[in-house]
């Protein structure tokens, strides 16, 4: 299980440093076995969040806890894989060099045929004998996602993990996540194409101006969505956002923007 | 331990397929190679300008892999996130960090390596500067039998001592400015810590000679021995804790020595070894507290 208790963090910024909040006092717990999806628009903090969560900045308040260990624990990660958004390898190795080191890294000393398996399950085999520099966005990101669920992790947390796909991309990356759900894994992904929010999630955190807004169960959040399509009268965004769900998260991270 | 190695040799093998890294390699090559044709412009002591370009050509580009590959080879990994994959696996940072700087010593000892390599074909080539390996020799004359035992077809050659030692110090000198190139890209930008490891490596150069030139003197004046000081109090302190705080890179340069071929005594290498590798233990050490705790956004 992950969580936040009061987490804050500020970057400096400017010539004095002025401190410049990224989130704010955000408390947030991720459950076990669930699929958790943290939606937001660009620059809400999602990115920051997910960082904070995976040690790679620290909270400049506030705490985070990983299966009970500080997320800046190198422990907290022994059961976690992460995704991040636009992910890269350096130059000159092949798909098969990176994700052999990763394997080391986590201690599994994979054989070829896990590595194989891998790779096949993310959808890169064929690709495995090129240098990772002269993959496609696509593959890339493939690659990582064998990367993050190399060693069968608990906890998989993926930073947009759908930006930049094609659509067969998308739905080729849907049908893994699917199937890690279907294998009770704690998922954390955040995405701000509300698209994703119903297919994917058994619940719903929204953070809009580095302030959590909302933390409900999709079931729940649907119960007010329902209610609020009802209210509202006016339907021109039906063309971008066809669900009730869609067009209350759309409104209510408009609003909360606004405010 | 494990996971060390395993980041080393990763680190290795990226630094090795760097566009950089053989660029270096192969101009310093070039260099060496045509160390023969610049002795040509002498009609004596030919190989001793020869090994006199030959270990500046060495020295220099390792020195430049060093700084180049140093000020990068964490920055990237930061800038184009790449460290994200490795940072978030249950890894410490120390250890990652340890492992990226393993894998740039090791491209810096097998640059070295294969620099010198070429540098001997080059001395065997032109059968200048080279000694014969006599220890080596009677060792081979002595496990043979009779009768093949005294009729050796050819004579196995080797550098001279301090040639082999001027080798493992520019190694140590190297990975030394790595180091210092590496703190400073912890802090500032890749171009500001290749500059900042260029002046550190100049001045930790000339610093030495600065602080001889500062030192008071002792002078016969109508026929009584006075001190006299020949820089003011303020310019001979500032140039004495340049001297002392930063790092004296002239230690390891015994190129005189070398071409001369006079051998380095065991406490003047040991002395050196220390000196050289305390100091990059010390700007790790920094390094690494400074990339503990910083953020990696």
């Amino acid at each position: 299980m992950i969580e936040l208790k009061n987490v804050t963090k500020y970057f400096r910024v400017g010539f004095f440093g002025n401190k410049k909040n990224a989130v704010k006092d955000l408390s947030l717990n991720i459950e076990e076995g669930q699929v958790t999806g943290f939606f937001g628009p660009n620059g809400a903090g999602k990115s920051t969040t997910i960082k904070m969560i995976v040690g790679l900045i620290n909270p400049s308040v506030g705490g985070i806890k990983i299966n009970g260990y500080d997320a800046s624990d190198y422990r907290a990660r022994l059961k976690l894989g992460y995704l991040p958004e636009s992910p890269s390898f350096p130059r000159g190795l092949k798909g098969i060099e990176i994700i052999s080191y990763y394997s080391n890294l986590l201690n599994i000393r994979a054989s070829k045929d896990a590595i194989d398996e891998a790779l096949k399950s993310a959808g890169i085999f064929h690709a495995k004998n090129i240098q990772a520099h002269k993959y496609s966005k696509g593959m890339t990101q493939r690659l990582a996602l064998a990367i993050s669920i190399l060693g069968d992790p608990e906890i998989l947390i993926f930073d947009e993990p759908l930006s930049g796909l094609d659509p067969i991309g998308r739905k080729e990356f849907k049908d893994i996540i699917f199937k890690l759900k279907e294998r009770k894994k704690t998922i954390f992904f955040s995405s701000h194409v509300l698209a994703d929010s119903k297919e994917l999630c058994d619940r719903i955190a929204v953070l809009v101006n580095g302030r959590l807004i909302k933390n409900k169960d999709v079931a729940e959040i649907e119960k007010e969505a329902e209610a609020y399509s009802e209210e509202r009268k006016d339907n021109s965004l039906t063309g971008e956002y066809n669900t009730p769900l869609e067009i209350y998260l759309y409104d209510l991270m408009l609003k909360s923007g606004k405010n | 331990m494990e996971k060390i190695l395993y980041g080393a040799m990763y680190s290795f093998k990226e630094i090795k397929s760097s566009k950089i890294f053989y660029s270096f390699l192969i101009f310093a090559l070039i260099l060496i190679s045509g160390s023969y044709f610049v002795s040509q412009t002498s009609f004596i002591n030919q190989g001793r300008i020869m090994v006199d370009f030959s270990i500046f050509a060495i020295s220099i580009f390792n020195i430049f892999i060093g700084i180049f590959i140093g000020s990068s080879v964490v920055y990237d990994d930061i800038e184009k996130k790449s460290v994200f994959l490795a940072l978030t696996r249950p890894i410490r940072r120390t250890q990652y960090l340890i492992g990226r700087f393993l894998g740039l010593a090791a491209a810096i000892i097998f640059s070295t390596i294969i620099m010198m390599l070429i540098f001997y074909f080059v001395l065997l080539i032109m059968h200048k500067f080279i000694v014969p390996a006599m220890p080596v020799v009677k060792t081979v004359r002595h496990a043979i039998k009779p009768p093949l035992a005294g009729s050796m077809p050819f004579t196995l050659y080797s550098l001279p001592q301090p040639l082999i030692i001027q080798g493992f110090f520019i190694i140590i000198e190297s990975v030394f400015i790595s180091a210092a190139a590496l703190l400073f890209s912890l802090v500032t930008s890749k171009a500001l810590a290749s500059i900042f490891a260029i002046l550190v490596f100049f001045i930790g150069n000339v610093s030495s000679r600065m602080n001889d030139l500062i030192k008071p003197v002792r002078k016969v004046i109508n026929g009584k021995t006075v001190t006299v000081h020949q820089a003011n109090h303020t310019l001979a302190a500032i140039v004495h804790f340049i001297y002392t705080v930063l790092p004296n890179f002239s230690l390891f340069n015994i190129s005189s020595e070398a071409a001369y071929k006079i051998s380095v005594s065991g406490g003047g290498i040991s002395y050196r070894i220390i000196y050289g590798i305390c100091y990059t233990a010390l700007l790790f050490v920094i390094s690494s507290l400074i990339f503990a705790s910083k953020d990696i956004a």
